[in-house]
């Protein structure tokens, strides 16, 4: 879904730096240990994550989407390129390619997009259930939630975060036109056409949440009768 | 007040200095609270009204009289165990953690230091029940940690970087911290790169800003929410769960580095030990 090639060009640089002298990682001295000091902090980080004494993490472990916790570990050229010490952003070449790639990720319900259950799309937006694993695995035998309340504010008969922006009232002050569904939805999907870099998951693209969710997300967003809009 | 006279006590005729002792914990934090607006400092008044009563005071009175007492194979107190002081001192051991130790080669945090002072030293099995349980008030871990880091309350974080392992560990740790992966995109900047921000109810600790962080960082802590003594391996382990990645195995090199990251961030602030958080 992610297009590897539009953004490849933006972080070569990036990749230069990270895959340079890599071959340090295999090397052992005589006493068949690995010299940590002789790799960069990237390489490092790589070898502790994935190699170090089998792994740092429990990297055999199945994940809800298919595949291993190794392949979830595994950053994605968006994850790399957005992966900056002291979090700040990286140059604007390599914003723009991101924005681009987001954009060509993101598709579109056939028919468009539509408003769902609000009803439902309430107990989504507060459910923070979903995808976590290690010592407490969340069986999707549960439904899946898009813990939207860990960072916005929705309705205020529940206190949500404020790491993300003041969601109440977002239907009544902004109307259903469709610029606006598609801005909701493109944000839902993949925030980082609009903020690349953002901290908000992409919940589209991820797989996070399937169509109906954000459908029904939405309504809870732009419903009359949601309580968001009261 | 009478019950830190007591604690303080016997540590005061091992070692004959009790400087740190006379600030209690709330009054550590009380001093950050003071020198700085922080609304993650001040966001639970009912655990600073709490911390005199503490839970975590009378887990580390356990952890003492397991400390000194001789054990497993080898009968043998942690007397004779290096924290990196030399054997048997704790005084400001533990804001000098994680820490390059010669006898291992090993950047260490201190309860991969207590496995290794356990097995090599005391020579219990690492499948021992005494080893393997790390995660509540009762396991000994938490006892040992919570014992041992009370000696550094009030005290500098002030992890070494003269070895150059533990500079690459520090320096690992750092990429850790801002790698972002998994199902949210997320890395630990995500909830702590910002002041005054909140996930749902709880203000979240600004990494950039030391006086926040080290309240974070100072663990052992007891969680009132949980009901128990955590440590700081459990608070990796929690973020990472949160964040959509992989479960971190405890004392892995992975988060050996990143802590001895977080502790730099905290460096020359005073640690909260042991701390009460919601």
């Amino acid at each position: 879904m992610f297009k590897k090639t539009s953004l490849a060009a933006g972080v070569a640089a990036f990749a230069t730096i990270l895959f340079a002298g890599g071959c340090a990682i295999a090397e052992a001295d005589k006493s068949g240990q690995v010299d940590y000091t002789a790799m960069t902090p990237h390489e490092l980080a790589e070898y502790l994550i994935f190699e170090a004494n089998g792994g740092g993490f429990n990297l055999a472990q199945e994940m809800q989407e298919g595949g291993t916790a190794r392949e979830r570990m595994q950053q994605d050229e968006l994850q790399k390129a957005c992966s900056i010490i002291g979090d700040g952003k990286p140059d604007a070449e390599t914003l723009e390619a991101i924005r681009t790639a987001a954009t060509e990720s993101i598709t579109y319900p056939e028919g468009g997009i539509q408003l769902g259950d609000w009803e439902r799309g309430r107990v989504l937006a507060w459910s923070g259930f979903g995808y976590r694993v290690g010592h407490n695995y969340d069986d999707h035998a549960r439904e899946v939630g898009g813990t939207c309340y860990n960072c916005h504010q929705f309705a205020t008969d529940r206190v949500g975060g404020n790491v993300g922006p003041v969601l109440t009232g977002y239907g009544k002050t902004r109307g259903t036109s469709e610029p606006i569904l598609k801005y909701v939805y493109d944000m839902i999907y993949n925030p980082h056409t609009y903020f690349p870099c953002t901290h908000m998951p992409r919940f589209g693209s991820s797989g996070f949440l399937d169509e109906q969710s954000i459908a029904d997300i939405m309504a809870y967003m732009f419903d009359p009768e949601s309580p968001v809009n009261e | 007040m009478f019950r830190k006279a007591l604690l303080a006590l016997p540590v005061a005729l091992a070692l004959g200095a009790t400087a740190h002792a006379e600030k209690a914990p709330e009054d550590v934090l009380q001093g950050l609270i003071d020198s700085i607006d922080s609304r993650y400092l001040t966001q639970s008044e009912m655990n600073l009204m709490m911390m005199p009563d503490n839970p975590a005071l009378w887990v580390g009175m356990d952890g003492e009289d397991l400390f000194h007492t001789a054990r497993g194979p080898n009968n043998v107190s942690m007397e004779a165990c290096d924290f990196g002081k030399g054997p048997g001192v704790l005084e400001g051991a533990y804001v000098e953690m994680p820490r390059y130790f010669e006898d291992t080669g090993k950047v260490m945090d201190l309860e991969t230091r207590i496995v290794h002072c356990m097995t090599q030293v005391q020579g219990f099995p690492a499948d021992d029940p005494a080893v393997r349980q790390r995660h509540n008030s009762e396991s000994d871990h938490m006892k040992l940690q919570t014992y041992i880091a009370m000696q550094s309350n009030g005290m500098a974080w002030n992890n070494p970087l003269d070895h150059p392992l533990e500079t690459a560990m520090r320096d690992a740790g750092e990429v850790l911290f801002a790698r972002r992966a998994g199902m949210s995109d997320f890395n630990c900047y995500a909830c702590h790169g910002q002041s005054g921000k909140q996930v749902r109810a709880s203000v979240l600790p600004n990494a950039k800003v030391p006086e926040d962080w080290t309240k974070a960082i100072s663990w052992p802590a007891f969680r009132v929410g949980h009901g128990h003594v955590r440590s700081s391996q459990h608070r990796v382990r929690g973020c990472y769960y949160q964040m959509r990645q992989p479960g971190m195995l405890a004392g892995s090199d992975a988060s050996i580095a990143l802590i001895s990251y977080w502790t730099d961030l905290a460096r020359g602030q005073p640690a909260i030990l042991p701390d009460m958080k919601r």
